[in-house]
């Protein structure tokens, strides 16, 4: 009896590990294994954000370490807060962010629409639709200021055969009227596939099945588009937003390597600016502040967005 | 309740459906052959057929989801070639619901309604809307989304996104196959009385014999993508074409035994169909009993007659036993020839 099959199953039935490794319960053994990345996190994330809370309330310049460190309140968040620049930047980001996300995602679902119908080859084009996303930023503004040249540039020259205007008239990163632009078409151009990928995902996720059902309730392409595609797309979509709108809030290294912030501070956006008063001024406790002002707007925003999209998913 | 859905159904557009030798293959593969049928006005046809006999392929040529390699379908009088399903006022139960997943019940149910080309005053899609979900029994989740339900729910829902309509004809795939046994049989009969009272016409899927026998005008038997047998009910369960006929129907099933194991069978008989009322008990050779079965309603004998199995029925409160002994004979069977055909 003792060696029926039952018995021999449960003798191969390996013992919890809590038994195998003496004197460790589970839960410790679970928190052996999650440490790791607390102490990193706390490392790398949690402290630097609290010290940087703390210095927010100070005049400390890191540049001039031997300076007796004074508390000034709110200060620095008052001078911010009031100073006139600084809401140009806040509004030349807003600028930014608004047309970028627009542009990416018209062209980035119509692409995804148009991708998802089946035609021959369409995986190939669906990675050559997506090589600009693989390509480091740096390397895409330093040859879009090429593109961008007046006198041999290939924007300027396609720009020049589409309208007949003379493509060394136009300067699209000298002029204070282009120079914003400069870097909402170079942003479009490198991260709408990104956008286009999430979106796919979304289309593909949509049962053929729920089509032809709508088609056998009579419903027009038309209807079926809005009352089907779009809703059950919107959840992905907005998450593309949600990561292009954070991605672009914090927007550096096309615009370094595109206008650095010009002409004049037409183009700077927050994290140049910021990055200017804590690398360049040396403001070190005004720019700890100005990183706290910037991380509750972004964090408040997105969590006012995720709350809507949660929403939209449950519906 | 009936009434009330008889009430909101305009009219009865005349609905004959004609399937002219219509023939489609699937990679190669033929999943239709040369199908020709009619499916009257306001009947209720039923297509039998195992897995991959061609019941959905039939639906989906009529719904216009696919179209045939060759051959035509009529719907009312007019040839359907390069119609679209929307152009085609079919409606259609899918076996796998395709709810739409974004919306709720009602929503659901509403969305044929709500075509821009019907303009449905939203009262009379309210009415119509409560109707269904009361003969349905989901008038509770009326507010709860679509992926929000059971199985069974999920189907009850998919069948009422259908008859809100009034189409031409109703196509279903199944629809009652994933509900439990006590609503099987009460919507069963309530999609009878809905099609018996508003003389719609159903072109309907099962596996089910008992929704075959019990809710077809016709049956139209598939086999390997082609109609071998098309009739009543009856005809089918009576005069079947061939043995693949023969056991689409009846339960027990039909018993097929070597005919030369009985006396008296034609020249050219192979085989020998038994049902249950050819098989007359108390005279004839013996046979073993070897097993018994109450079904309450019915008893089940599992018989063995010269090293053939055969099931047949009796008396519910037979008194007999396993091992027993009991004479059998058979008594007007079918027979049939090499090829399964029928000959007599």
């Amino acid at each position: 009896m003792l060696h029926s099959s039952i018995d021999r199953a449960a003798q191969a039935t390996p013992p919890p590990v809590a038994q195998r490794i003496k004197g460790l319960s589970d839960r410790a053994i679970a928190w052996i294994f999650v440490a790791p990345s607390i102490v990193l996190l706390l490392a790398i994330n949690i402290f630097p954000l609290i010290w940087t809370i703390r210095l927010s309330f100070t005049n400390f310049r890191v540049n001039r370490p031997n300076e007796p460190v004074q508390f000034v309140g709110l200060r620095n968040y008052l001078n911010i807060l009031t100073d006139e620049d600084i809401w140009l930047t806040m509004q030349a980001t807003a600028h930014f962010l608004i047309w970028t996300i627009v542009l990416q995602v018209l062209i980035g679902f119509s692409l995804a629409y148009l991708i998802n119908k089946k035609f021959r080859g369409n995986d190939l084009w669906t990675t050559i639709i997506v090589l600009p996303m693989m390509l480091s930023p740096a390397v895409v503004g330093n040859f879009w200021t090429f593109l961008y040249q007046p006198q041999i540039g290939l924007f300027n020259y396609a720009v020049g055969f589409l309208t007949g205007a003379d493509p060394s008239s136009f300067s699209m990163i000298g002029d204070t009227a282009l120079a914003p632009w400069s870097i909402i078409i170079v942003d479009t151009w490198m991260w709408t596939p990104f956008v286009m990928l999430i979106c796919l995902a979304g289309l593909r996720s949509i049962p053929s099945s729920i089509y032809e059902a709508a088609e056998c309730d009579r419903a027009s392409s038309w209807r079926q588009f809005w009352t089907i595609t779009v809703p059950m797309v919107l959840p992905f979509l907005m998450l593309a937003i949600l990561f292009r709108g954070i991605e672009n809030f914090k927007m550096f290294d096309l615009v370094v390597q595109l206008t650095g912030g010009g002409p004049g501070s037409i183009t700077e956006l927050t994290s140049i600016n910021l990055k200017r008063e804590a690398f360049e001024k040396w403001r070190t406790g005004y720019a700890s502040a100005y990183a706290v002002i910037l991380f509750v707007t972004v964090f408040g925003l997105a969590s006012i967005y995720v709350k809507a999209l949660n929403k939209v998913k449950q519906r | 309740m009936l009434w009330s859905l008889k009430a909101t159904r305009e009219c009865c557009a005349v609905a004959e459906v004609v399937l002219q030798n219509v023939t489609k293959t699937f990679g190669g593969h033929p999943a239709l052959d040369d199908v020709s049928m009619t499916v009257p006005n306001g009947s209720f046809v039923v297509l039998l057929g195992p897995t991959g006999a061609g019941k959905t392929t039939t639906l989906r040529m009529v719904s216009g989801l696919d179209n045939p390699d060759s051959g035509e379908v009529f719907i009312g009088g007019q040839a359907m070639r390069g119609l679209t399903p929307a152009q085609r006022n079919v409606a259609m139960v899918f076996q796998q619901y395709s709810l739409y997943p974004h919306l709720s019940v009602r929503q659901n149910l509403e969305f044929p309604l709500k075509s821009p080309l019907l303009k449905t005053p939203q009262k009379a899609i309210d009415e119509k809307v409560n109707a269904i979900a009361e003969v349905l029994q989901i008038s509770h989740k009326l507010d709860n989304k679509a992926t929000a339900l059971s199985g069974g729910e999920m189907q009850r829902v998919s069948i009422g996104r259908a008859l809100v309509r009034n189409p031409q004809i109703y196509l279903m795939d199944e629809p009652l196959s994933s509900l439990d046994a006590k609503l099987r049989a009460d919507l069963r009969v309530e999609l009878k009385n809905i099609q018996a009272k508003s003389g719609a016409t159903l072109l309907y899927v099962t596996h089910d014999q008992i929704e075959a026998m019990t809710m077809a005008t016709h049956i139209g038997v598939l086999e390997e993508g082609r109609l071998v047998q098309f009739g009543s009910p009856r005809e089918i369960y009576e005069a079947p074409v061939s043995v693949y006929a023969a056991s689409r129907l009846g339960q027990p099933r039909i018993n097929v035994l070597p005919a030369n194991l009985f006396a008296g069978s034609p020249e050219r008989a192979k085989s020998i169909g038994l049902r249950p009322e050819h098989i007359v008990q108390g005279s004839g050779e013996d046979a073993l009993v070897t097993r018994v079965e109450h079904l309450g309603d019915q008893t089940r004998l599992h018989i063995s007659f010269k090293h053939h199995d055969l099931v047949t029925v009796t008396d519910p409160h037979t008194g007999f036993r396993g091992g027993e002994t009991i004479k059998i004979q058979p008594h007007k069977p079918l027979f049939f020839d090499a090829a399964g055909m029928r000959i007599a």
